[in-house]
């Protein structure tokens, strides 16, 4: 037993001692919280470690996490123990703002290190802004566009979509190209692949409807959410799946937009979606990649998701914090993520991302963005995002479903939801 | 001629018996290893293959480049090692906090012992989420955040899954040999070294291998308490394969079956520790 | 030799001692013994187990959202909980009806398993290393692994069914089939409670069944009378441990189905986590804990209770 509890003691001993290690700090620390995965770490850790060696006085501790990122987030700063650098996303905006974790950029644009907001693509900016004033900088966004594989059209000899295209258009290409090539009465080919009930891509079909979701002064689902426009855009989506069968069925309803392979592999012509697997898709050998812009309805819009960073309002550092975001989000962070995804910076863009034949056209689309629905009322997530994903499901699932009758229910729940919010 | 044993004369049906054993056996081993199947040929393809339809059982061409990928994506040798370090203090702390705790709920009486059992069971019934704020902020208090320390320290203080599997093992002890150890003067301390932990090899492996699993898969913990991306667990290095619009198939698949190579192998090597040669009870009954 | 009956022991019953009597001092000396060889436990529990959870019930009956100070809001959660969030009871009847059906099919499953596992077959070390293989995985990729098995149109289900002509259903994305999918997927990790049993089947001594063979016990007879009784303070352990951790069931939920499609997945610790940390609601978040709490306490002494009546400890003191 002796024995014992001397090597126990020996080993508690060793940890502590290993634990302690380190000298005192002579250089700040700035910690940068992210939710980006895998890929989306190598630029952050360029940019690291080029804003290191400009800056010795500063060690930037990044903190990225994948999953549950908001957990971990929110439990850190119950604590006050948040990084000194925040990345959230853009319908996280409102909340985060509103509950004070970020500081005013204001004085710091103006500061000892300015930033020109000017040097912003147009749209980038107004994520990042709640109440008139600027809180986060762009860190990536991505409007919708609609991809598309060339070696489909040449094989069946169908035009590309042309600039300036419609909701008819896209149905009458979608349906040349969805093709039961076998015979065996199953579709082999697709038109289209969708985004079944992904709520936020969602947007762009009421956007190109000519229609809104909400009230202007957000308190208001009634009349908007269960518009004729809206009714017309869930009407349409539900019929390239159910009525015109352009669309695979979807692969699973978790409303993450994923699932879903028949693009990947060579057997959709088309695929509705933003800029994130585009690397993969450029090199895959099933698909000749290629870009359009997203069809007009009654409308031409289109809708942007973004993702930034801001100052932690308790952060011990702000100004070398500051120090960072700046250097991170202007030009020379724009300058290494533009091999990445598409930059924030407009004379970044300029140099090379304008001409991309496939990036051109994202950049295109920011000057046809419609504000999201998030942007009207910080409750959207809790009210009207669930009853919206629910409505989806249901007409998808339900071909026979009435969609006037699911939306007015939709928007009967989202309205009764935020009046119970707003009344506390 | 001596008459045929009762043994022998049961030995067709024993034979028929393990046959049909092994066919299920076999059946069920087929039916598990199915998906591990997949794991494998699509931590070797490349990842617009993992989904094709239809689906390609061996992987052509093999990209074998996943692997040494995978594991350098991120730091997964200095995971490993730090998930590692955890793991050992926590198997530790289990065996020895547990051990413990459990023998004094199997064995002694006092007033409350219910109550406590009661309370130690109901300590596993509030969700983690809910708790784990409120603990975020003592240990964030007492400055353990951004260490080892809230993974490693409570599991010196006992664990309800491990107290209440060790204490019902410790009741299927006959208490005869802890009864002649006393006769003999020992003491409790004394008695748990010499009679209990050699007897219960079996119960011990289990919260020894189960412990090095918790530990190896862990995931919220770890993601709240670990700020420094240089201590993290293996746990959180597999997350990086999967985003919110974009999982690296071939890269978590090969992570995957890599990192969890040490858990299988001690499993494999530690089932030693389940058979037992001897019989519990030395002392002849009836 | 006759082979043990159960013998009915409460929890919580004087067991008299042989040969002592139970003088003071030795009854005090037993408490004593008791305090300290638990005090590790003790001092956890005071230290960071009662702190959290006392603190979320006091948030239990407030507003917060981690962000800002938290609002004292009485028992406002509770009512808004019981008659106006017709999400509770329908996660409330996922969680149950899947552990309804979970729980016996893992307590038996895996005994089934472990009994199978306990053959001296050739190789057998190998095959309960498979059978332990998936519970070694870690959730995400069991979980993957799943989706792909379970894809409506190329994974591994499907695919087997379409061979012999049958079109299977789609799962993961039909309300229909979406539980029961998670269910399938949850009997993949059978081998952790086989693991278990298979400790327990282990310590049974070889000379009860070798005195039962010569006294002309068939299989089944050893089964009921020996291994059974033998193993339940084994099944009671699982059988508490299932109910208590299957009401919790979080994770498969959370990665494959996102509690959809139609909240047909929508696991109750599901719901509350997006409360609290998508929702910024953690008081309503720590009302729903506690309501699950006090759910699964009841059930638990439930069975704490009857156990006495078919659990046989060997080890108990008369």
């Amino acid at each position: 037993m002796k024995r014992f509890t001397w090597l126990a003691s020996i080993v508690v001993i060793l940890a502590v001692l290993l634990s302690a290690c380190g000298g005192p700090a002579e250089k700040i620390v700035i910690r940068v919280g992210t939710g980006d995965a895998g890929e989306g770490l190598k630029p952050h850790e360029e940019i690291i470690a080029l804003f290191e060696a400009d800056n010795p006085d500063i060690d930037v501790q990044l903190e990225a996490v994948a999953g549950d990122y908001y957990a971990r987030l929110l439990t850190q700063a119950s604590a006050g123990d948040a990084p000194d650098i925040i990345m959230v996303g853009d319908d996280a905006v409102p909340e985060f703002v509103g509950k004070g974790v970020f500081l005013d950029l204001a004085p710091f644009l103006k500061g000892k290190y300015p930033l020109d907001t000017a040097v912003y693509l147009p749209g980038l900016l107004d994520p990042g802004q709640w109440d008139g004033k600027q809180w986060l900088l762009p860190k990536d966004y991505s409007p919708l566009g609609v991809y598309y594989n060339k070696k489909i059209f040449d094989q069946y000899g169908v035009a590309y979509p042309k600039d300036g295209w419609t909701w008819d258009d896209l149905l009458k290409t979608a349906q040349d190209l969805t093709k039961d090539t076998d015979g065996d009465g199953k579709t082999d080919l697709w038109g289209i692949q969708l985004t079944a009930n992904w709520t936020t891509g969602f947007e762009y079909y009421v956007a190109a409807a000519g229609g809104s979701l909400i009230s202007e002064d957000g308190k208001t689902f009634v009349g908007y959410m269960d518009s004729p426009e809206t009714i017309a855009a869930v009407q349409w989506l539900a019929d390239l799946y159910n009525k015109h069968k352009v669309a695979p069925p979807p692969a699973d309803l978790t409303g993450w937009a994923g699932g879903n392979p028949e693009f990947e592999n060579g057997k959709a012509a088309m695929r509705l979606f933003g800029r994130w697997p585009q690397s993969g898709l450029k090199t895959n050998p099933n698909v000749d990649l290629a870009l359009a812009a997203v069809p007009a309805g009654k409308v031409r819009a289109n809708v942007l998701f973004w993702g930034g960073f801001g100052v932690y309002a308790k952060s011990k550092n702000p100004e070398e914090a500051w120090r960072f975001l700046r250097f991170y989000a202007g030009e020379p962070g724009s300058q290494v993520w533009k091999n990445w995804a598409l930059p924030a910076v407009a004379s970044v863009a300029a140099s090379g991302t304008t001409n991309d034949p496939i990036d051109g056209v994202w950049l295109k689309e920011l000057d046809h963005l419609v504000p999201r629905a998030y942007v009207f009322t910080p409750y959207w997530g809790q009210t009207a995002n669930p009853a919206l994903a629910k409505a989806l499901e249901t007409v998808l699932i339900d071909p026979a479903a009435d969609v006037a009758v699911v939306m007015q229910t939709a928007a009967q729940e989202a309205q009764t939801a935020l009046d119970e919010l707003l009344k506390q | 001629m001596t008459p045929p044993s009762p043994w022998q004369s049961q030995s067709i049906r024993q034979r028929t018996g393990r046959a049909l054993g092994v066919i299920a056996a076999l059946a069920v081993a087929v039916l598990f290893l199915l998906p591990l199947f997949w794991m494998v040929t699509s931590s070797l393809k490349p990842d617009y293959q993992v989904l094709e339809s239809p689906p390609r059982w061996l992987p052509h061409p093999i990209v074998w480049s996943n692997y040494p990928e995978a594991l350098t994506y991120v730091p997964f040798g200095r995971y490993a090692l730090n998930t590692l370090f955890i793991a050992v203090l926590v198997i530790l702390g289990h065996v020895l906090s547990c051990t413990l705790v459990a023998y004094g709920f199997a064995r002694f009486r006092a007033p409350g012992k219910g109550f406590l059992f009661l309370v130690l069971l109901a300590t596993m019934m509030l969700p983690y989420p809910v708790t784990m704020v409120p603990l975020y902020i003592v240990f964030s208090r007492i400055g353990w955040v951004n260490s080892f320390w809230p993974l490693i320290v409570p599991a010196f203080l006992g664990n309800p899954f491990y107290i209440f599997l060790l204490r019902q093992f410790f009741l299927t002890l006959p208490p005869d040999l802890e009864d002649a150890a006393r006769v003999d003067g020992a003491s409790t301390l004394q008695t748990i070294w010499h009679v209990i932990l050699p007897a219960s090899r079996p119960a011990m492996a289990t919260v020894a291998i189960f412990s090095f699993q918790a530990v190896w898969n862990d995931f919220l913990p770890p993601l709240i308490y670990l700020h420094d991306q240089t201590k993290y667990t293996i746990s959180l290095g597999l997350s990086f394969f999967r985003s919110t619009y974009d999982v690296k198939w071939g890269y978590l698949m090969a992570a995957s079956l890599v990192t969890m190579l040490p858990v299988v192998l001690l499993f494999f090597f530690a089932q030693r520790l389940f058979i037992q040669g001897i019989t519990l009870t030395g002392m002849k009954e009836g | 030799m006759a082979v043990p009956s159960p013998k009915t022991e409460s929890l919580r019953s004087p067991q008299a001692l042989p040969p002592r009597a139970r003088t003071g001092s030795f009854a005090r000396h037993e408490t004593v013994t008791f305090y300290l060889l638990i005090a590790p436990w003790l001092l956890g529990l005071l230290l960071l187990v009662l702190g959290p959870m006392l603190a979320s019930l006091g948030i239990s009956f407030t507003k917060w959202d981690l962000l800002s100070p938290a609002r004292f809001i009485g028992l406002d959660n509770y009512e808004r909980l019981f008659t106006r969030d017709p999400l509770f009871w329908q996660s409330l009847k996922v969680t149950a009806v899947y552990t309804i059906f979970y729980v016996p099919i893992e307590l038996a499953g895996a005994l089934l398993l472990a009994m199978l596992m306990n053959q001296k077959i050739r190789g057998v070390s190998v095959f309960r290393t498979i059978y332990y293989l998936p519970s070694v995985l870690p959730a995400v990729a069991f979980i993957v692994v799943w989706i792909w098995v379970l894809h409506p149109d190329v994974g591994l289900i499907n695919t087997l069914l379409s061979y012999i002509g049958v079109e299977g259903p789609r799962w993961l994305a039909n309300p229909d089939w979406a539980l029961p999918a998670l269910l399938m997927m949850s009997l993949w990790g059978l081998g952790r409670g086989m693991v278990i049993y298979l400790a327990s089947l282990q310590g049974i001594p070889k000379h009860l069944y070798e005195a039962a063979a010569i006294d002309g016990a068939n299989g089944w007879q050893c089964f009921r009378k020996i291994t059974l009784p033998l193993l339940t303070p084994t099944i009671f352990f699982n059988l508490v441990l299932s109910i208590i951790s299957t009401f919790q069931t979080f994770t498969s939920a959370f990665v494959a189905t996102n509690g959809g499609p139609l909240d047909s997945t929508l696991f109750y610790v599901l719901y509350l986590y997006r409360q609290a940390f998508q929702y910024f609601n953690m008081g309503y978040a720590s009302a729903l804990a506690w309501v699950l709490f006090v759910i699964i306490l009841v059930l638990t002494l439930i069975i704490v209770r009857t156990s006495d009546r078919w659990v046989y400890y060997e080890g108990e003191r008369r």
